[in-house]
């Protein structure tokens, strides 16, 4: 049977809301007082895994879901071995370098050497100042990554923006952007490759569903 | 202190031993009978001979520094070494040249995510010195006798073809052909929407990456293409490959089917699996059609075709199919007495050169009788027999539950 990876949040209703309109309807992952991590749509044909954003590669990748919806970032971030099917075109973010709005800063190539970052995505961080050819530290974070300069940690850090209300809430602003990210439509390669579970046709249909939602 | 082995390393327990084994006898039993012969190559081999082909990435290499050598590596394929030994110890030899192996490589997982294991066990094959549509038709045809033969009921043959598809992708502007051939290595669609392409050229980037299907359909397609004499003659050389398959359960025909770096010149393929823990690539293969003139002192092209099967992931596959236990002792000798001791390895001698199929054990703690009979129970030993310092035999049949 097709399995689709759906992620946690944000990018969740509007996933739904497209595999809806292919024909298959996992909206019982939205009822409040759902607790399944796996559901099965009415019709029978297709099942649902709702699983953190960072995960749903790693289910296609290892072939346990077919399809999933995932961020740009997170595919930047973990490189997983997956196809990139279709840019869906939900989900608009961008990963941005932030400062304190107080620091002197007002470029990331003005950081001085050996500063510190804090960062969800250290390896788009890494990238990121190895290309500007300045050495920083890199410090993990899980979550809320602005208290990183507000307490002193680090000089800066690089998060994902979407409004720029959480920034500007902390006194942060935005010195640069890496780049910008949507939800893309992923694929199990060897899946995608033998057309396993009649994937083509599903993905076809997901063609038509997102023409709609753009036109 | 606890004494783990490094990462990635592991050992294999009698069991695990055997199922390999099970698996390694049939796998080789076919080869034979298609007439290949058993090539050892070093585990050590020079840097440069690992990486002649442009296949091995360098940091995917577990280095060894030798004072004098210099750096060697690991070997993380045969392909490479096989090339080598023929390329430069075989010279005037009788081609074509059928070589199988059974063996260890090693490689460095690069991935943060996965700390995979770095030592693998491959068996596989190279066919040297023939370069045709049939001897691309042999190996298919005994990879899939050889997987038939490890009792492989259901998989999948992905079929492409490296110098057809590295033709397509000159019709790109150079600067671009990289990213585009990467692009459809990854199945990174997206990308190839983004890359800065002349519309006419982005359809074909796309139509490239979903030339695949029902293998005659897909001939079909390419051929309304507009090609020219050499992708002609790939297309029907590839038609004539598919036509020696008829016949065979589930091919498919994918000309997005590339790596990155390698160093096929022609046909390529995968096996997949299709279990119920999902699709995993069993082994690979292809045609390397100018790998031995790497080596060959006076460059001289010899072309080549193999394919190795991962033997690990065709243990996890099969593992129903495989011995679940260890072969038992046929009979426990146990002399009476101390002075019976001599008595008792004499007889099982006897027994080991009368039959050569049995497996005899020695009592060798000196157990009292029932203990002893205690133990070939646990042991599911079905027969003891008891010496006497005379060398006279009692057999008992153990009662087993």
């Amino acid at each position: 049977m097709l399995t689709v990876a759906l992620p946690k949040g944000a990018l969740l209703k509007d996933s739904i809301r497209l595999f809806q309109a292919a024909g298959l309807d996992f909206s019982a992952f939205l009822d409040s007082s759902n607790r399944l991590l796996q559901i099965t749509d009415p019709t029978g044909v297709a099942q649902a895994l709702l699983v953190r954003t960072h995960d749903v590669p790693v289910y296609v990748e290892y072939g346990q879901a077919q399809l999933g919806v995932a961020g740009y970032d997170v595919l930047k971030e973990k490189k997983p071995n997956v196809a990139q099917v279709r840019n869906l075109g939900f989900g608009f973010c961008r990963m941005s370098v932030a400062v304190k709005a107080s620091s002197p800063y007002r470029s990331a190539m003005e950081l001085p050497p050996h500063s510190r970052v804090a960062s969800k995505f250290v390896h788009c961080a890494r990238d990121y100042f190895d290309q500007l050819d300045l050495p920083v530290e890199i410090i993990p974070l899980y979550g809320s990554v602005e208290l990183g300069p507000i307490t002193g940690m680090s000089e800066a850090i690089v998060d994902l923006v979407s409004t720029g209300r959480t920034l500007k809430d902390n006194g942060l602003v935005e010195l640069e952007v890496l780049y910008e990210s949507t939800a893309r439509l992923i694929a199990h390669p060897l899946s995608y490759r033998l057309n396993t579970d009649g994937l083509r046709d599903w993905i076809g249909r997901l063609d038509g569903a997102i023409a709609l939602s753009r036109s | 202190m606890i004494y783990q082995p490094p990462t990635g390393a592991r050992d294999l327990l009698p069991i695990d031993v055997a199922q390999k084994r099970w698996i390694e006898h049939r796998l080789q039993d076919v080869f034979q009978r298609w007439s290949y012969h058993h090539i050892i190559t070093p585990t050590l081999e020079r840097l440069d001979t690992l990486m002649a082909g442009g296949a091995v990435r360098p940091e995917t290499v577990i280095q060894v520094w030798d004072a004098e050598e210099g750096f060697l590596g690991l070997r993380p394929e045969l392909t490479a070494s096989i090339a080598r030994a023929a390329a430069t110890r075989m010279v005037g030899a009788i081609y074509p040249q059928r070589l199988y192996y059974m063996a260890n490589i090693f490689r460095r997982q690069l991935s943060e995510q996965t700390h995979g294991q770095h030592e693998f066990y491959q068996a596989g094959v190279e066919l040297l010195g023939a370069g045709g549509a049939a001897a691309d038709a042999e190996i298919i045809l005994m990879l899939a006798d050889a997987l038939t033969h490890v009792g492989l009921e259901r998989w999948h043959l992905v079929l492409g073809d490296a110098g057809l598809t590295r033709s397509l992708l000159w019709d790109f502007p150079k600067p671009l052909r990289t990213k585009v051939r990467a692009a459809i290595a990854r199945l990174d669609r997206v990308e190839l929407e983004t890359l800065p392409l002349d519309p006419a050229l982005q359809e074909r980037a796309l139509s490239l990456m979903d030339l695949r299907g029902e293998p005659l359909e897909v001939l079909q397609q390419v051929s309304q293409w507009t090609l020219d004499d050499h992708q002609r003659t790939a297309v029907q050389h590839l038609k004539s490959v598919v036509e020696l398959l008829a016949g065979h359960p589930s091919v498919t025909l994918d000309l997005s089917l590339i790596q990155t770096f390698d160093y096929y010149t022609g046909l390529v393929f995968e096996v997949v699996s299709d279990s119920l823990s999902g699709q995993r690539v069993l082994g690979q293969g292809g045609r390397y059609d100018q790998l031995l003139g790497l080596y060959h002192p006076q460059a001289q092209m010899i072309p080549g075709i193999g394919f190795s099967l991962n033997v690990q992931n065709l243990q996890q596959v099969l593992l129903g199919a495989l011995p679940q236990h260890l072969p038992v002792s046929n009979c426990l000798v146990a002399a009476d007495s101390v002075g019976a001791v001599a008595a008792a390895f004499r007889h099982a001698r006897q027994m080991r050169v009368s039959d050569a199929s049995m497996r005899v054990e020695v009592e060798l703690e000196m157990r009292s009788p029932s203990e002893t009979r205690t133990y070939a129970q646990h042991r599911n030993i079905p027969q003891i027999a008891w010496v006497d310092a005379a060398g006279s035999v009692t057999i008992e049949t153990v009662f087993l539950t």
